[in-house]
This record gives C-alpha cells, sequence and structure tokens, in this order.
C-alpha cells in the first residue's frame, strides 16, 4: 500500500540527498530538545512565584552623608514619613531587600556553637534581614503559624547591638533546620547566641534567586541604622509609580544631604537580576525559530530538487494510471522514510548532548518528554515541508513524460 | 583566471537566481546567528591587556585551620584579610603592588550647583596607576608620600570630571565624598578594558570606578567595602577594627612580576610569610597553601565566560552546521543540472582540477556575500542582546577580529559545503554529458 520497497530503491540511488536530509533532521532535532528544555527551565525559573506581590512593593537606598546626630531617630522619621504619604500601604527601613541581589546569609544552627560536638548539632545556611513589625505589610506577606513582630520586639539602635532573642522564618528554612516538624517555638542559633523561633511565613524568597538557599530566610526585629539604608515601601499597583515619582523630592526635602540611589519596584529588581536569564531565553528561541525555518526550507528544496529530477518517471506513473494521491503518497513516504532515520540519530544526539550539557554545565537533566515532543513537531514540520512541492508533481500531466523521450 | 571564474559565478548566480538567492539566506542566517553568539564570547574572553597580562599576579592565600573547606574549586578565597593585604603591601619585595577594595560616597561641591550623587571609589596604592597602564589627561597619579601618609587627595574620571567641572582641568580644586574634602590630583582618560579583571567579585562586566583614594585611608575613614566579604570561622565583630583584625576575606591584592626569577622569589616570599603566620599561631595548618595566578588565569578562575554563553556558542555551530547541510543540498541541485555544460568545457580542455577550482571560486563567492549580509544579522541579534541586556553593552559588539572573521568562517563553510558537489561535477565522464545534450 505504502510502496515502501520502490521508495527504499529510489532511496538508495539518491543517497547523498537523502544523507543530507538525515543530517539536518537529527541536528535540529537534537538542538531544539535541548534548547526548547533550557528555555522551559529558564522561563519557570524567572516567572518563579517569590512569595511577594512584586508589583505592590518597591525598595531604595538612602545614603546620608550629612553630619546627623541621631540616625536613627532621622530614620524613624523618614519611615514615618513614607508611611504617611497617600498611596503608600507601609514603609520600613531594612539592612536588605528581598530580591535584589545583595543581602547577607550565614549559617545558623539548632544548637549554640560549644555544643557543636554534639550528634544531633545541625547547621543551616539562610539570608536574614533586619527591620522592625512592619516589615510583613510592607512586603505583603503573612504570618502562617505562631505570631508576628510586636513593637516590643524590636530593638532600634544607632551601633551594632546584640541580637533580639526572637526570629520569624520561611518555612523552606523551617523545615530544613527541623525537619522533624517541630520547629516553632524552638531556638536557633548564631555563635552562642540564640533566636525563638515565634512565627512561619509559608513562601518568602531571600536576595539571591540563585543562592544554594533561595528560599531560606529570616527576619529579625533589629532595627539598626546606618549611614546607607534600605528601604521597602508598598503601594497598590496602580499607585506604585505615581508615589516613586514623588519619593526623590519629598526625601531630600526632610532631609538634604542624603542621596536616593537603586530606586525601582520589586519586579524591576527581580528582573535585572535575571536578565542574563531572559537574555538566554530569547538567543535560543531565536535560535530555535531561524533553525526551524531553514530546516523546513532546506526540505523544501530537496523535495523540489527530487521532482525535478523525476519529471519523466511521474509523468510515466501517471501515465501508466497512478493517481495523483500516488504521487503525493510517494513523496510522503519517502520523506518519513528519511525523516524516521534522522528523528532516530537526532533523539540519540538529543540525549547525548542533554548528557554532556548537564555534565559539563550546571544545566538540569534533559527530559525525554522534550525529545518526543521535538521529535513529534519536527516530523510534522517535514511532512509540510514535501506536501506543497509533491501536490504540484502530482499535477504533472502524463502527456509530459511521453514528450521528451 | 580568477577573474573569468568570478565572471562565471556571477554568471552562474543570475541563471539560478531563486536557489542562490536561497543559499546566500541561509550561509547569512548561520553566520549571523554564531557570529552573535561568538562576539560576545569573544569580548568575555578576549585578553584585557595582552603585553602585560602574563605579569600581573593576583595571590590567594589559605589562612584557615586545617579542615575547614572554601567551596572554590582549589579550596582558597578568592579574597584576602585586611592583616594579610596589609603585610604583603608593606613586604619589601622591590615589586609594583597594590591592595585594593570598592567603597562608594556621595559625591558633591559642597555649594548648589550639583546635587550630590553616588559613586563606586576604589582605594589603591599609587602603583596601580602603572600596572594597569592608566593614561591622565590632567595631572598624575599621588606621589608616594600621600600614599604613606594618608593625605586626602583623589584621581577621578574623565567622565566624572566633565560632570563636576565641565571637562575643564581641575587638577588642585576640592571634591567633596560625603563630608570629606578630597585635593583632585589627576584625572585619568576613559578605562577601555571591557572586563573589569582587577576585581570581578561584583561582576566582571561593570563600569570601572570613577573615583580612586589613597588606601591608607581605609582605617582613618573606616571605609565600608562595597564589595563581597566573606568569613570561615564565627567572630563576634563589633567595631571597625574588630573587622580589620579578624579573618573575613574582603580585599583584592595585585603584584606585577616581571620576569620568571621574580615570580620564583614571590612564591618563595608567600612561603615564608604563611609558615611565619602560622607559628604566630594565628591558625593552625600542616601544610602552606597559596596560588598566584596571572591576569587570564584571574579571569578563568572567576568564570567570566559565562556557562550561557559556551553553551550558545556550542548551539550555533551546530546551526551554521545545518546551514552548511543545507547548502550542500542547494548545490547538488544546482551543479548537477549544470553537467553538460561541464562536458562540453572538459570536452575542450579544462582539467579536472580546473573545473573542481571554479566552482569552489563559485561557493566561495556565495560565502563572501552571505557573510557580509551575516554581519548584519549579527548587528541585528547584537543589538537584541544590548537591548535584553544593559550590563553587555560593552561586550555585545563586534571588534575588528570578528569583522574579519565573520567571511572567513562563511567562506570557509561554503567552501566545505562544496566540496562534495564539486567533486562530483567534475568527476562526470564529459562523453556522457556530451551524449545527453
Amino acid at each position: 500500500m505504502l510502496d515502501i520497497k520502490p521508495t527504499i530503491s529510489a532511496l538508495r540511488r539518491s543517497k547523498a540527498g537523502a544523507f543530507l536530509l538525515l543530517i539536518q533532521i537529527a541536528i535540529a532535532t537534537a538542538i531544539v530538545s535541548n534548547a526548547s528544555f533550557i528555555v522551559y527551565d529558564r522561563v519557570q525559573y524567572i516567572s518563579q512565584d517569590t512569595g511577594y506581590p512584586e508589583d505592590e512593593v518597591f525598595s531604595f537606598s538612602l545614603n546620608t552623608f550629612g553630619d546627623v546626630e541621631d540616625l536613627s531617630q532621622q530614620m524613624e522619621q523618614t519611615e514615618q514619613l513614607l508611611r504617611n504619604m497617600p498611596g503608600v500601604i507601609d514603609a520600613v527601613y531594612v539592612d536588605s531587600v528581598p530580591l535584589s541581589g545583595s543581602g547577607s546569609a550565614s549559617s545558623f544552627a539548632n544548637l549554640p556553637r560549644d555544643q557543636n560536638e554534639q550528634e544531633n548539632y545541625r547547621e543551616v545556611r539562610a539570608a536574614y534581614i533586619g527591620a522592625d513589625e512592619h516589615i510583613f505589610e510592607a512586603l505583603g506577606v503573612e504570618i502562617a503559624e505562631g505570631r508576628g513582630f510586636l513593637p516590643s520586639d524590636v530593638i532600634v539602635t544607632n551601633t551594632r547591638a546584640d541580637l533580639p532573642p526572637v526570629a520569624i522564618v520561611s518555612r523552606s528554612f523551617l523545615d530544613e533546620m527541623f525537619p522533624e516538624g517541630d520547629g516553632l517555638g524552638q531556638h536557633i542559633f548564631t555563635g552562642n547566641m540564640g533566636a525563638q523561633i515565634i512565627g512561619v511565613v509559608e513562601k518568602m524568597k531571600g536576595p539571591w534567586l540563585k543562592d544554594s538557599r533561595p528560599d531560606n530566610l529570616l527576619l529579625i526585629p533589629y532595627a539598626e541604622a546606618s549611614v546607607y539604608q534600605n528601604f521597602i515601601v508598598r503601594t497598590k499597583a496602580q499607585d506604585r509609580s505615581e508615589v516613586i515619582g514623588k519619593i526623590e523630592d519629598l526625601l531630600l526635602e526632610q532631609y538634604n544631604e542624603r542621596v536616593i540611589i537603586n530606586l525601582r519596584g520589586m519586579d524591576e529588581s527581580k528582573a535585572r537580576y535575571n536578565a542574563a536569564d531572559l537574555l538566554m531565553v530569547r538567543m535560543l528561541i531565536v535560535l530555535m525559530v531561524i533553525l526551524v525555518l531553514v530546516t523546513a526550507l532546506g526540505i523544501f528544496g530537496l523535495t523540489v530538487f527530487n521532482i525535478s529530477k523525476r519529471t519523466k518517471q511521474i509523468g510515466t506513473r501517471r501515465a501508466l494510471g497512478a493517481r495523483k494521491s500516488a504521487i503525493v503518497r510517494y513523496f510522503l513516504v519517502e520523506n518519513s522514510l528519511v525523516c524516521v532515520l534522522g528523528l532516530a540519530v537526532g533523539i540519540t544526539g538529543a540525549i547525548g548532548l542533554g548528557h554532556f550539557l548537564m555534565t559539563e554545565y550546571s544545566l538540569p537533566k534533559l527530559s525525554l518528554y522534550y525529545v518526543v515532543a521535538t521529535a513529534i513537531g519536527v516530523f510534522i514540520i517535514s511532512l509540510l515541508s514535501v506536501l506543497i512541492p509533491a501536490n504540484k508533481a502530482a499535477n504533472i500531466s502524463p502527456s509530459i513524460a511521453t514528450r521528451t523521450i | 583566471m580568477l577573474a573569468h571564474y568570478l565572471d562565471l559565478s556571477v554568471r552562474s548566480f543570475k541563471r539560478t537566481p531563486m536557489t542562490t538567492l536561497l543559499m546566500i539566506i541561509a550561509i547569512a542566517l548561520g553566520i549571523g546567528v554564531t557570529m552573535t553568539s561568538l562576539s560576545v564570547y569573544h569580548m568575555m574572553s578576549m585578553d584585557p591587556m595582552p603585553h602585560k597580562s602574563s605579569k600581573l599576579f593576583h595571590p590567594q592565600l589559605n589562612t584557615r585551620d586545617q579542615g575547614v573547606n572554601w567551596w572554590t574549586q582549589d579550596d582558597l578565597p578568592h579574597q584576602l584579610t585586611y592583616i594579610d593585604a596589609k603585610n604583603l603591601y608593606q613586604a619589601d619585595i622591590p615589586a609594583l603592588k597594590t591592595p585594593s577594595v570598592k567603597t562608594g560616597y556621595s559625591v558633591h561641591l559642597n555649594d548648589d550647583q550639583i546635587k550630590p550623587f553616588m559613586e563606586t571609589v576604589r582605594l589603591i596604592d599609587n602603583d596601580f596607576f602603572t600596572m594597569f597602564d592608566m593614561r591622565f589627561i590632567y595631572g598624575g597619579p599621588w606621589s608616594d608620600e600621600s600614599d604613606n601618609s594618608g593625605e586626602l587627595v583623589t584621581v577621578i574620571s574623565a567622565e566624572l570630571n566633565d560632570i563636576l567641572f565641565g571637562g575643564e582641568n581641575s587638577v588642585g580644586k576640592q571634591v567633596f565624598f560625603d563630608k570629606v574634602a578630597f585635593r583632585i590630583v589627576g584625572v585619568f582618560d576613559d578605562f577601555d578594558y571591557h572586563v573589569k579583571f582587577y576585581d570581578l567579585t561584583n561582576g566582571a562586566f561593570n563600569q570601572n570606578e570613577q573615583v580612586f583614594i589613597p588606601f591608607s585611608l581605609i582605617e582613618p575613614l573606616e571605609v565600608n567595602n562595597w564589595g563581597n566579604t566573606n568569613g570561615w570561622k564565627y567572630e563576634d565583630i563589633r567595631s571597625f577594627q574588630d573587622k580589620l583584625n579578624s579573618e573575613l576575606v574582603w580585599l583584592q591584592f595585585w603584584v606585577q612580576l616581571d620576569s620568571p626569577e621574580e615570580v620564583t622569589s614571590y612564591k618563595n616570599f608567600l612561603t615564608n610569610y604563611l609558615t611565619e603566620q602560622a607559628t604566630l599561631g594565628r591558625f593552625e595548618r600542616q601544610d602552606v597553601h597559596f596560588d598566584l595566578k596571572n591576569v587570564m588565569q584571574w579571569l578563568d578562575y572567576n568564570n567570566v565566560v559565562t556557562e550561557d554563553n559556551r553553551v550558545v556558542v556550542g548551539l550555533s555551530f551546530l546551526f551554521l552546521a545545518v546551514c552548511v547541510a543545507n547548502i550542500v543540498g542547494l548545490l547538488l541541485g544546482k551543479f548537477l543540472k549544470r553537467v553538460p555544460e561541464v562536458g562540453v568545457r572538459r570536452a575542450l580542455g579544462a582539467s579536472k582540477r580546473q573545473v573542481f577550482m571554479q566552482h569552489l571560486v563559485e561557493v566561495s563567492l556565495l560565502g563572501l556575500i552571505g557573510g557580509t549580509l551575516g554581519i548584519a544579522i549579527a548587528q541585528l541579534g547584537l543589538w537584541g542582546v544590548r537591548s535584553t541586556y544593559s550590563y553587555y553593552d560593552a561586550l555585545a559588539t563586534m571588534d575588528l577580529s570578528m569583522f574579519l572573521a565573520a567571511p572567513l568562517i562563511a567562506i570557509l563553510a561554503c567552501i566545505i559545503a562544496g566540496l562534495y558537489p564539486a567533486w562530483l561535477v567534475c568527476n562526470t565522464n564529459p562523453a556522457y554529458c556530451l551524449k545527453t545534450q
């Protein structure tokens, strides 16, 4: 029915053309399955849920160079000024900002350092941010379990003080620190200083999305004023750009020996941090689109060439009674044979390439799903590329065959 | 002969304009994509100071207790502690050397003319200017005396000089960093290094600092570190002095060693230094562990060329291979149609070699045209890179070598594509060709 035998013997006579087609299909399959997998992986990463309403939050840094007697008092005043701005839901000064790409991290332990010989002593890495009780409202996160900070928990200071005895942590940190699930209420230690975990936030990412522990974050009720101070402000999404526009003038009006920098929305900070990944996504998409187009053109070109070589043969077959559909089918079968062979090579190549990328670079393991999906896609595209010239071939008049003999 | 071949090529293009166009598009796309990723790769991996990069070294010291591991591949920290940086700096070694660290200040002139703005500031020894070949448009480096006495002097960039003083000679004038008045002693010409190789901690392709001040100011000004600070053990650090005495690593250090002998003697010095520090009881180690990396080793060690870029370059070349396969297919069709004509030429005395050469000239011309068009496509691609990621602004460009490489790669690719079809054509029996006419 499919006339595979004569098709194969015809293919044997134009090995070069078939071989070229095979190579193109194989390479295209190998590249597209890996590239699309990387793209999917990066898009997942870029669009991940960070736990924050990113379009409502913005942050900036304030560098105070004037001689301020009580910096702490001034930061509190600035904070108040921001909270009173129309459109602002809450504002807080902090030592670092989530998703911004800069901050502080440390190892925290379940026991004091002087007990680190004990068998159940465990250290877990986490980022930490110090701020007063407004931090939750300003970041737009909720306490899932336990309680938030009380104003009486908060240490407001101008100089380095002892850390407060309480902390609120992300679920991810809690589960890693206390795998038994009884973390809430327990103490964590840095050195020999301990703090009790009084609350849990379901999800809040730290300053670095590419950290080895991006989900581990500690909030401590500690507001140390600094000449280089970060602020986090939350508004309604539609008010944000208006509020951002007013910040600089308002703050300089209050006190002018300071400089405001890095004033930007949380989504923008995140996009900056992830710009290289977006670049990778775009480059790979462009590469894939052009590659598929070029491959389709190549298949198209080769089929046209094959047909032009076989005009007489087609005419003869038509004259002997072959239907138009038989001619189209012939070319489809021929292409499919080569394509399946190419796909077989391509799938092997894709898996090999995926394995290479995984071992040489820090890329995740290629999922077979992408290889299969790509193979099906390439097969369909190759059929479509054949269909147009094959239909044209089917219209070759039987008389052509007799005329030129 | 070449002129004749070129003439034949042009005629051949005219005879099959569609196939020619398709081939040119294929090679142009292949080159466009490849050159886009290759240009970025080239800029990333290029030696920033070819004449000197093998003479500038960044030492790394292992001053941790035995058994404490660091996360780098060779278990050495990237940066130095203040204690080590200061000791290496003050060591009596006849070589150019400089510690360095990044900070930031509000820059202003203490008047109403210019609104204060933030600038990153680097603390260095004046050897830095010589070691990194910085050129001055006004004034020059500060003196060794200023280095030692911690005088409030500064060297600023031409760019900053334009903003503050409208580009005039500002040597001797005052500029304020936060509340402190500094005297300008020099204005340096724009940096033309695309890689900030002297400090890779916070991104290799960030802009260089616009302001330099003496390293000795670190203690009196209690300079904040704007780079990374890493620690490996618990230390209760409360004051600035605590930080200076701590085992935190946060400073860079460069030394210029002009000959292998100097390198050897510097390594001896480091060995002695670490042995001495161990006997002082600063850390508990049995072995002496350090490394001295030159600029290119340092760039490689810090993975300046990103993995993503390597992956994209690899995939681009695979893509180019698809384009080449495509062209082979098109050429097969085109050349085989021409067999009768070749038969005539062969019958009239053209050798196989001549026919072969004629076809290679034709594909080379194809490569040249496609390569040139590919440069245009690559420019479009690089523009896309820059607009997606402004951090790559200085990288996503083609320098002269890339402009030359593009047509060369294109021609090479086309010749590879043309080899088999041309060989097929020139091996056809002329008698057979003539017969079928």
